[in-house]
């Protein structure tokens, strides 16, 4: 089997500049899929029965759920490639990745508490889900803070990728919440083994967005990781050579 | 495909709904933009500062290049 693909992709360089081409793409992809996804959501879908026009939420809700949970596996694995094969780009993917989770977990949160007020009365409730998901939030902002605790970089990001790897026990703990504890979070309306619980005019938004926020999501994750590699490289000819010519222009 | 509300009007009330479901699309749009200039920003801060380190680096080469000279004409 040819393994040089995988010798290539440890090569900050190398993504560096393979995915410069690929951003202009990303932008407008994540651009449109989103835009098309917000406006059929909010203005074209019908209302809920029950909740009314509030359950419109939905469309953001669910999708920075979905990446807040997809991005953490996404950050703890880079983390475990580090740690395995000492790739140094995996780190910088695992670094990038955990603002963007934290913020996608943040918008969880605050779009949940904003849905909870008309819905349930409370815009915030220790329920299982919400607590757990809280959990999620310090495990995100924890490697993050272990990013800048310690002097020496390959101790920031092997403590980062430990603790990240520790967190991933919330994460089944989070999907199943809503089935442990019935308490007031609503069980999941997209399941991969049943149909979903949603009239098909409201649920085909709903996959444009998720579709949508997988994208912004792997181009927020390329952007992040091209800064830190740039960061860490500064001393390098290749970067050298980036910042006179930027400069130049 | 028609809109579901009768009116723009409409679309931002929402029954009453609306000041919900528009506060939480414009905190998720901010943090997602914020996600995506944050590392710009800095990207380009890091960029500025290696290329001052450039010119500062060959401005020292320069002077000591001419004291260099200075010194070996002196005798």
């Amino acid at each position: 089997m040819n393994w040089q693909w995988f010798h290539r992709l440890g090569s900050p360089r190398w993504f560096y500049q393979t995915t410069e081409r690929w951003l202009p793409w990303l932008y407008l992809a994540a651009l449109t899929i989103l835009s098309v996804g917000l406006t059929w959501g909010l203005a074209f879908a019908p209302e809920d029965a029950k909740q009314g026009n509030s359950f419109r939420i939905i469309y953001i809700h669910v999708p920075a759920s979905f990446l807040a949970l997809a991005g953490y596996y996404i950050m703890a694995s880079a983390g475990a490639i580090g740690l395995i094969w000492k790739m140094k780009l995996s780190y910088m993917v695992m670094k990038a990745a955990a603002p963007i989770g934290a913020a996608l977990t943040f918008v969880a949160l605050v779009t949940g508490a904003i849905w909870g007020k008309p819905t349930w009365g409370a815009y915030w409730v220790w329920d299982a889900r919400i607590t757990s998901m809280l959990i999620l939030l310090f495990l995100y902002l924890g490697v993050i803070a272990l990013q800048y605790a310690y002097q020496s970089v390959d101790a920031a990001s092997k403590a980062g990728a430990i603790l990240a790897l520790v967190g991933t026990v919330n994460i089944p703990i989070i999907y199943k919440s809503v089935d442990w504890w019935y308490t007031l979070h609503q069980p999941a309306t997209i399941k991969l083994t049943s149909a979903p619980s949603m009239h098909p005019d409201m649920f085909q938004p709903l996959l444009v967005m998720i579709l949508g926020f997988y994208i912004f999501y792997a181009l927020a994750l390329i952007v992040g990781t091209r800064s830190e590699i740039l960061r860490r490289e500064r001393k390098t000819g290749w970067v050298r050579e980036l910042a006179a010519a930027e400069v130049r222009s | 495909m028609t809109m579901y509300f009768n009116s723009v009007a409409d679309l931002l009330a929402m029954d009453g709904h609306g000041v919900y479901v528009w506060s939480a699309v414009a905190i998720t749009l901010i943090v997602m933009a914020w996600v995506l200039v944050a590392p710009l920003i800095s990207r380009r801060q890091l960029l500025r500062d290696v290329a001052r380190d450039i010119q500062r680096e060959s401005q020292r080469q320069s002077a000591g290049s001419t004291s260099k000279t200075k010194n070996e004409e002196k005798p």
